[in-house]
């Protein structure tokens, strides 16, 4: 079975949240089996999920039952693109390839049609790698904010499960007061973030307080400022506890690389070494691979965990392995005398922020459709610049990408200017743009 | 700016609010937006703006418009 999901005590919880919902690995197993008696052929479906046990025990069970093949969406995704998901996938019905376990929208927030395709091997290969590294054991008590439809949140599951842990699921926001106490009460061994959570954590005054439980810190979803990232790790210095810091990319099933505690502030914005049973490398710009340190080149990946490919249209979801295990990251990179790779830039038409992947040319689409007017989206994992010609549509311009994307306002600043720079084939010169 | 126009203009920047919508419907509950993003947001806004440190349960309890007042007095801010 899936994770080995049935060679776990039964009774045993698998997942607590925070309004009292448990979940155990008994009741995964037999919801598997229901799905697969009432189930018979294997069957497409949008699943709308939020941080509870019941929403989780769900997505588990599908994936057990090898019967079920979700896509698995924000419940909150706006209604426009929920619309736009259903009707470019909602007649896939039994058309799925016999390894296709699940779907994920290639951007969390803008609810992208661009789906990425996971096989069962994925998360068997997520499960282990990530368990491996983290040293994960039984009595593992992991405290889980990042959203159950996020690839990293995903394979906090996979990879706690495989072990038999039990998940700590909330989807509270972490400066609710419930947050706080589940995770005190509920005696929390390790907490996951992207750089933002850490950044809550910071505000919050996190390094005051009493958590004597909890043993591991570690993070993900993009680089963390150096003075935030210096703080955290000097508290886990400080107080015997481990942080570890990783890379991952949705197309791999989340994690890739982590940077191993002992070089956590020696090699401090340092993403560190492959995962365990994945391997990395640098290519150069006509394709040759680069055996000398500190030379940039794109960063690759190799392993069990690198998905099948994407999906635009529902035949796609017929569509085998494209990838054989190997992926280009997009990601610009070197590596040290020790092997350790550090990001430097990235090829990739996309922004992070708040650790949420945000596809630049998915928001100039939002921006064409909702107010009809041409731009060009760049900027910073902390900022997106958004450069409009028509100055009347600023108000406008801001407002459809607050709605659509659900991010912060401030994360986006409207200029305007005469004309897009453009060469002589139409193409939008980004370049010419300052993006800060 | 009087200290209450540049409390309303942390809302405005925030959720991209207008002046009217701002009062004692505005909050966590009403606001679609209003997550531990925004909250936060409205919290380092207001430490700059105001030159203060806000405790932890200040940031927590800072879920409404209202309550964004209500920390303000606690903190010596008058509006």
């Amino acid at each position: 079975m899936l994770l080995n999901l049935d060679r776990i005590e039964p009774e045993r919880i698998a997942i607590l949240d925070s309004e009292g919902g448990i979940v155990t690995y008994g009741d995964i197993i037999s919801r598997a089996n229901a799905i697969q008696e009432e189930v018979r052929e294997r069957t497409f479906c949008i699943l709308p999920v939020e941080n509870k046990a019941s929403d989780a025990l769900e997505v588990m069970a599908m994936l057990a039952s090898e019967r079920i093949v979700p896509l698995i969406v924000n419940k909150k995704t706006d209604k426009t693109l929920m619309d736009h998901l259903q009707h470019t996938y909602g007649n896939v019905g039994h058309a799925v390839h016999e390894r296709l376990s699940h779907l994920l929208p290639t951007s969390g927030s803008t609810g992208s049609p661009k789906l990425i395709r996971h096989c069962y091997d994925n998360i068997e290969a997520a499960g282990l790698n990530i368990s491996t590294f983290f040293e994960l054991k039984q009595t593992d008590r992991p405290l889980m904010v990042l959203p159950l439809y996020y690839t990293m949140g995903l394979s906090m599951l996979f990879s706690h499960l495989r072990v038999g842990a039990t998940v700590l699921l909330t989807g509270r926001n972490m400066t609710d007061p419930v947050f706080w106490k589940f995770m005190k009460e509920e005696k929390a061994t390790s907490f996951t973030g992207v750089p933002y959570s850490f950044q809550i954590l910071d505000m919050m005054r996190f390094y005051r307080m009493d958590l004597p439980d909890l043993t591991l810190l570690t993070q993900g979803g993009g680089k963390m400022p150096t003075p935030l990232n210096e703080r955290f790790v000097s508290y886990c210095e400080q107080n015997g506890k481990r942080w570890i810091a990783t890379y991952g990319q949705s197309e791999c099933t989340a994690r890739m690389a982590y940077l191993p505690a002992k070089w956590a502030r020696e090699k401090m914005g340092s993403i560190g070494i492959a995962v365990p049973n994945g391997e990395l490398s640098l290519i150069d710009a006509d394709g040759n691979t680069i055996t000398t340190p500190d030379t940039e080149g794109e960063m690759c990946y190799r392993g069990k965990n690198v998905t099948m490919g994407y999906a635009t249209c529902a035949a796609d979801m017929l569509k085998g392995d494209e990838r054989n295990g190997f992926i280009r990251t997009g990601d610009l990179a070197r590596f040290d005398k020790d092997g350790c790779y550090y990001i430097v830039g990235r090829m990739g038409r996309f922004l992070k922020l708040f650790g949420m992947r945000v596809g630049l040319d998915e928001c100039e689409q939002i921006i064409a459709t909702y107010c009809q007017t041409e731009s060009a989206c760049v900027g910073t994992d902390e900022k997106m610049i958004v450069y409009i010609t028509d100055g009347k549509k600023t108000q406008a311009v801001k407002d459809a990408l607050v709605e659509k994307t659900h991010i912060v306002a401030t994360s986006f600043e409207i200029r305007v200017i005469d004309e897009i720079p453009k060469n002589e084939t139409g193409k939008k010169l980004f370049s010419k743009l300052e993006n800060k | 700016m009087t200290n209450l126009e540049k409390y309303n203009d942390i809302f405005v920047q925030v959720f991209g609010a207008e002046i009217a919508q701002l009062g004692d419907s505005f909050c966590k509950e009403t606001v679609a937006e209003w997550d531990s993003v925004h909250q936060l947001n409205i919290i380092s806004l207001i430490e700059e703006t105001y030159d203060l440190m806000l405790d932890p349960e200040d940031i927590m309890a800072c879920t409404s418009y209202n309550a964004g007042k209500e920390i303000l007095a606690r903190n010596g801010v008058e509006l």
